[in-house]
């Protein structure tokens, strides 16, 4: 059963009271209309209280009815979708909604944490700082976890979210925020013109305060006005119109975030529909046409559940055909909140009282308290006496010290209307102060953006109207349009007058910002602390860093401040306004970047082989890599791993090195160009053969290394590492167009073009000659180390082959074109079938690099030079080349460096892991003798031990020395022998002959 | 033994599936992987792009793309790719390394990209909303007219963007060449894209 | 931010890598080591407008020499490296 909405106006609004919707808020049934939010729904239910305050658990009910909400916050959904902090006044109802209070235990009703209003003094401005200083081991084990239990708002859901997040670009002559009537004047003057129009509204119908405000423009009233508009708007195909839309920030270049709320009003999005579209918008314009939020006054009990802003209450009231009370006070410092008693009164409403603190109140708004029986008070509200169930009567100090009491049921307040600055000012522009309607408004605004309407200051119709047809007009014309027909719509203007009014001193506490708890007195407080800048007021007392970002209590803030420092307003300042305006969740920033699709992924043109294969991938930066081949019955990987190593050392068998940096490096030049890129020289290299080469960073450490092969006069063919291949080419784009751009050099990545295999063994001219045309010669004359040339496969195929080995074996890589490569992987299987070929991965591969000596990532760490990888003498003395003169440095030739040699453990059964430190034998390990460490470890099959390689002081002059290894992160001991690096085959025969 | 088999696989094989994907009825947008093309860079030798270009013209009929454009020729698309740069987009071995190399000899540069390149055309009434999606380019018409290309990324990946010639029904129709390593995970993030416009799926052997 | 690239147009941020100070120059190969410390490590701090290396990885691959006030993010001018393309450069 769903409770009677006991506070619906019998009719009005913009509900749709044909679509009845249900909802529990606490596990309490409700029920509401389509067009409803959720705080309207509850308005309409009569529910008050609906949440519990930050730090004091205060009660706390619906302030407003939009996106500047302080209170209002609830945890929406259930399961894998409850999302906390959900404004309850921009979450549309649908059917089934389902929402809970916050920050309360056991119920919103009773909630034991109100016990912390008794212990207010201690949670005053500043007392995270004060309170839980020492000792300073309490922090982790007792203050941190006993905080985050008891503050905070919301609860994450916990789970990973079920819904999708996208992401999107759009472009437009001119983008405007907000649909109210500056936003929708903007919008026919810039598309009359013909430019490509944006216009974002976060609410999810268009109209902004007409919709509660109504008003007469073009003789129409409001909402004809709007149908009329969006009419026209519709049949233009330039413009778009995006509801649900919020632009949260503004960047450099004229790009805006938005976010929309796709299908946030939904229970879950529709199968393959996104929850939220995240926009990137290039605009060559934007108009600001956000309006302004109408701020509170801060005095005692302003934060009991029924007091509410003026405006809000006429949007309940009008908009949503809900009486947020049935007896109404209004407590206002300016014209504008006198709105609110005509659409009360209209709304068959009483009207309690007008407290207004101005001392000149309009001869008609006294004969329409006159006429309709209600007193006008001049004074201000000194307090409430109500509680959780809502307000029962209101305080007055009148002024001229006398006191009165006001029965009423709910207070409406306006403190005056503050324009929405914080697009305006993402850029560090500081908003200026206007004293006629005591407000900031925009300045300094970035590039392209100007604001119009009420966000510029201008809260009139006819105003707004004016001010947005003038600055869409402009925006397209900047944009390149021309003038668009039409004139500008016209409405009258309504009085504005407004006597300052921030704080009302008085007992009790009066709440600035009531997301976070920041009371006035903290403010006062703050400031005898000595914390009289903003920006530091702000962190001392938290004032506006909430999820609200102090929307409705910055600007009371810094009048408070400015009040007790004796400055004014516009010295005291503003803090610095950032984005985004309103919250956005992380999944839309993300969008499809989660999980498997966190990044792009690489496939080697061998890997679905691979995967049939069973292969084990390991992630190397964007590739997949195929790390082993299990086979049945093996228990581990080590298993694995040993086997493919034997197989190879053994036989012969193959491994897709296709992730390997491929560039073409082409020109009369080329040459020249790598000669110096290269600490050795490559302008000598003869055609068809290939060299191992070593790049420098300008700094004189190493860079990258691999083989480099010369197939034409004017054409190398040259490698990189898999991790560095995309830096290497920017760094070689570098030295070819800035560094040395008189040399012709041209550079074409190659790495997607050529499937590469290696394939090492002894056996490994018996396959190929398997899978090479017979005319071909492979013998070690026909084909001898280091050579590099095309060669024609059986069956047509053309190949590149290259005798290099980076296994220490009889070895050769062979290239065909990438679509070849799996078919290159099935046909190595064929071939090989009689020696017995044994794919073999990544972590076979590096166990044979390790055992040949060979240095990889770990070593070309960014702190190692040629020489202290044993490759001094590649460095051409004969030829300038990147990294030269600094690679002479005094410390980098210095003697004492560590330097990379072999290493095994002397008791033969341990297991060495890389990271340990090298200390002298005896020593107590330490920083004054750390030696260096231990950088690539690996069981190897062939010395059957544990070796590694290790980066240690005068390491070669210390060859059979045994030192200690430390490694005080696994808690490992031990005594290792250093040793040649090339713990295989040290003469090269098996890879020559 | 088993004889070899010499099967060209395109990188996109096991990844597309043809037919209907995501949101049901009209398909929104057709993503159709073209198989097999030839695809050589061609880019100029130092001080010689004027060279290039009348090389290219000789050999083409047409003038060479020296911004970011196409140019149509005879069983070819000259396609921009960079500074003095450009992709010549063919089929059926009529414009390889082999038969190129004569005429640029003087003046440029070649190499083979047929096999580093996967090429998927995307068209429909949806097309510029899902590219909006992978691509900060403004595909608007009047900003990316017919045989405007781009070379720039998708989804971090690089990528060389065109607009062809309109379909026969009118509609806009777009080529993406992405690198083949990347081309998978791309056509996913395509099709999770797509997925609310419902994607029709399919591939032709050959270029158009 | 967004770079006009003078070969592909106005781009985003993403598609460009940043290097640095555009204003040193690599000594010359017979350059003594204090010349070449200076280039390697020494960098003005400009809170104002600089020259600086971009690189259009994501897009032609050009090296452009971007102006850009450190202040403002505004970007005045955008050249091409001296060998981006194929343009003559004199030795």
């Amino acid at each position: 059963m769903t409770s009677f909405q006991s506070n619906r106006l019998a009719d009005g609004g913009l509900v749709d009271r044909s679509a009845p919707l249900n909802f529990s808020f606490d596990g309490k049934s409700f029920s509401g209309f389509k067009g409803d939010t959720l705080a309207s729904a509850l308005v309409a239910n009569g529910v008050k209280l609906v949440g519990r305050s930050f730090k004091y658990h205060r009660p706390r009910g619906i302030l407003t009815a939009g996106s500047e909400e302080p209170n209002a916050l609830v945890e929406l959904r259930s399961g894998a979708r409850r999302e906390p902090n959900t404004k309850a006044t921009t979450a549309e109802l649908y059917e089934g909604l389902d929402a809970a209070s916050q920050n309360r235990w056991p119920s919103l009703d009773f909630d034991v944490m109100s016990v912390n209003q008794l212990f207010a003094p201690i949670f005053v401005a500043g007392f995270y700082y004060k309170t839980f200083m020492w000792p300073a081991k309490f922090w982790e084990a007792i203050y941190e976890p006993a905080i985050r239990r008891a503050a905070g708002l919301g609860r994450a859901a916990g789970i990973a979210d079920p819904d999708h997040y996208d992401k999107a670009w759009a472009h437009c002559d001119v983008l405007i925020a907000g649909s109210g009537p500056t936003g929708l004047a903007a919008a026919l003057a810039a598309g009359r013109s013909g430019a490509r129009v944006i216009l974002c509204e976060e609410d999810f119908v268009l109209g902004g305060r007409l919709l509660a405000d109504g008003g007469m423009i073009d003789g129409l009233p409001a909402a004809e006005w709007i149908a009329r508009t969006l009419s026209e708007l519709a049949a233009m195909p330039d413009v778009r119109i995006m509801t649900r839309t919020t632009l949260f920030g503004v960047y450099d270049g004229g790009t805006y975030g938005a976010i929309e709320r796709v299908n946030d009003h939904l229970p879950s999005p529709p199968e393959h529909q996104v929850r939220q579209r995240l926009w990137r918008i290039v605009a060559k314009r934007c108009v600001v046409a956000a309006g302004a939020l109408e701020r509170p006054i801060v005095f005692a009990g302003n934060d009991t559940p029924g007091v509410m802003m003026a405006s809000a209450m006429r949007s309940y009231i009008a908009r949503y055909a809900a009486a947020p009370a049935r007896r109404i006070a209004l407590f206002t410092n300016n014209e504008d909140g006198w709105r609110t008693v005509e659409t009360a009164l209209g709304a068959g409403l009483q009207i309690a009282a007008v407290i207004d603190a101005r001392a000149e109140i309009a001869p008609e708004q006294r004969s329409l308290a006159s006429k309709s029986g209600f007193p006008v008070l001049h004074g201000t509200v000194s307090g409430i006496d109500g509680g959780k169930n809502g307000v029962r009567k209101i305080s007055v100090s009148l002024t001229g010290g006398a006191r009165a009491e006001v029965e009423a049921d709910g207070l409406a307040v306006s403190g005056g209307w503050n324009p929405a600055v914080g697009l305006t000012s993402y850029h560090r522009g500081r908003p200026k102060w206007r004293d006629d309607i005591a407000a900031f408004v925009p300045d300094g605004a970035p590039p392209g953006m100007v604001a119009a309407g009420a966000a510029n200051g201008a809260f009139g119709l006819g105003a707004c109207l004016r001010e947005g047809f003038a600055a869409g007009a402009a925006a397209a014309r900047d944009a390149g349009h021309g003038n668009g027909s039409g004139s500008t719509p016209v409405a009258d203007d309504q009085a504005f007058s407004l006597t300052p009014l921030w704080h009302v001193a008085g007992k009790g506490k009066a709440f600035v910002d009531q997301q976070h708890d920041v009371t006035a007195s903290d403010i006062e407080l703050a400031q005898r602390e000595g914390f009289e800048s903003v920006e530091h007021l702000k962190r001392y007392t938290t004032l506006g860093m909430a999820t609200d970002q102090g929307k409705t209590s910055n600007v009371a803030g810094l009048a408070i401040m400015a009040a007790v420092t004796g400055k004014s307003i516009p010295e005291t300042g503003t803090t610095i306004y950032r984005p985004p305006y309103v919250p956005v969740a992380i999944g839309a920033f993300a969008g499809h970047h989660r999980d498997e699709t966190f990044h792009a992924t690489r496939l080697t043109p061998s890997h679905h082989w691979a995967a049939e294969q069973g292969a084990i991938f390991v992630d190397t930066g964007l590739w997949k890599r195929a790390q082993w081949y299990p086979r049945a019955g093996e228990k581990d990987w080590l298993e694995s791993v040993t086997r493919e190593v034997k197989a190879v050392r053994s036989g012969v068998g193959f491994c897709d090195v296709s992730t390997l940096g491929k560039i073409d490096v082409h020109g009369a030049d080329a040459g020249a160009f790598l000669d110096r890129v290269y600490i050795n020289t490559f302008s000598n290299l003869a055609v068809g053969k290939a060299r191992y080469g070593l790049m420098l960073r300008e700094d004189g450490i190493v860079y990258d290394d691999g083989t480099t092969s010369r197939l034409a006069e004017d054409h190398y063919f040259l490698t990189t590492t898999t991790a560095k291949a995309g830096l290497v080419m920017q760094h070689l784009e570098f030295c070819r167009q800035v560094l040395f751009p008189e040399l012709d050099v041209q550079l074409t990545s190659v790495s997607d073009q050529w499937a590469q295999f290696s394939i090492a063994g002894p056996k490994t001219r018996d396959l190929l000659k398997e899978i090479v045309d017979s005319s071909e010669d492979l013998s070690n004359e026909g084909f001898p180390f280091m050579g590099a040339r095309e060669v024609a496969l059986r069956g047509g195929v053309r190949a590149r082959l290259f005798r290099i080995s980076f296994s220490g074996e009889m070895a050769f890589e062979i290239s065909v074109p990438a679509r070849y490569g799996e078919a290159m992987a099935r046909n190595l299987m064929i071939a090989g079938q009689p020696f017995g070929v044994t794919p073999y991965g990544t972590e076979a591969l590096g166990v044979m690099r390790i055992e040949k000596g060979h240095v990889a990532g770990p070593e070309l760490s960014g702190t190692t030079t040629a020489a202290d990888l044993g490759l001094g003498k590649m460095m051409s003395t004969k030829k300038d080349f990147i990294g030269r003169v600094m690679a002479g440095r005094e410390a980098l030739v210095a003697a004492d460096r560590q330097v990379v040699v072999g290493i095994k453990p002397t008791d033969k059964t341990r297991r060495l892991r890389s990271g340990a430190h090298i200390i002298p034998k005896g020593q107590t390990p330490g920083p004054d003798n750390d030696q260096g460490y231990i950088t690539s470890v690996c069981y190897s099959p062939t010395a059957d031990q544990w070796i590694g390689l290790a980066l240690v002081e005068r390491g070669r002059e210390r060859i059979g020395e045994i030192v200690h290894a430390h490694d005080p992160l696994r808690g490992e001991d031990y005594d290792v022998e250093i040793c040649n690096p090339v713990f295989y085959d040290p003469d090269g025969g098996r890879q020559r002959g | 033994m088993a004889e070899f088999s010499w099967e060209i696989r395109s990188p996109l094989h096991r990844a597309l599936v043809s037919g209907p994907f995501g949101a049901h009825g009209e398909g929104g947008v057709t993503l159709t992987e073209i198989r097999n093309f030839d695809l050589v860079q061609v880019m100029a030798r130092r001080g010689k792009a004027a060279e290039m270009a009348s090389a290219a013209n000789a050999h083409f009929g047409v003038a060479v793309p020296e911004t970011p454009k196409t140019a149509g020729a005879a069983e070819a698309t000259l396609i921009w790719s960079g500074p003095d740069q450009f992709f010549v987009l063919s089929k059926g071995g009529r414009h390889q390394v082999g038969s190129l190399a004569p005429g640029f000899a003087a003046s440029a540069s070649l190499s083979d990209q047929s096999h580093a390149r996967v090429l998927i055309r995307i068209c429909g009434d949806k097309a510029r909303a899902l590219l909006a999606k992978l691509s900060s380019i403004d595909l608007y018409p009047a900003a990316f007219p017919v045989g405007t290309a781009a070379a720039t990324s998708m989804d971090h990946t690089s990528v060389t963007l065109w607009r062809g010639n309109d379909a026969r029904d009118g509609q806009a129709v777009f080529n993406v060449l992405v690198f083949a390593t990347f081309a998978e995970s791309l056509w996913h993030t395509m099709l999770d894209s797509g997925a609310e416009y419902g994607v029709e799926i399919g591939h032709s052997e050959d270029l158009a | 931010m967004r770079i006009t690239c003078p070969f592909c147009g106005e781009r985003e941020l993403g598609e460009f890598t940043y290097l640095g100070d555009a204003k040193p120059m690599r000594p010359a190969p017979g350059a003594s080591e204090d010349e070449v410390y200076d280039y390697v490590y020494l960098r003005d701090n400009i809170a104002g407008v600089m020259d600086e290396n971009w690189y259009h990885g994501g897009g032609c691959r050009a090296w452009l020499k971007v102006t850009r006030n450190t202040l403002t993010h505004e970007i005045s001018a955008v050249e091409p490296a001296a060998g981006a393309g194929a343009r003559q450069v004199a030795k």
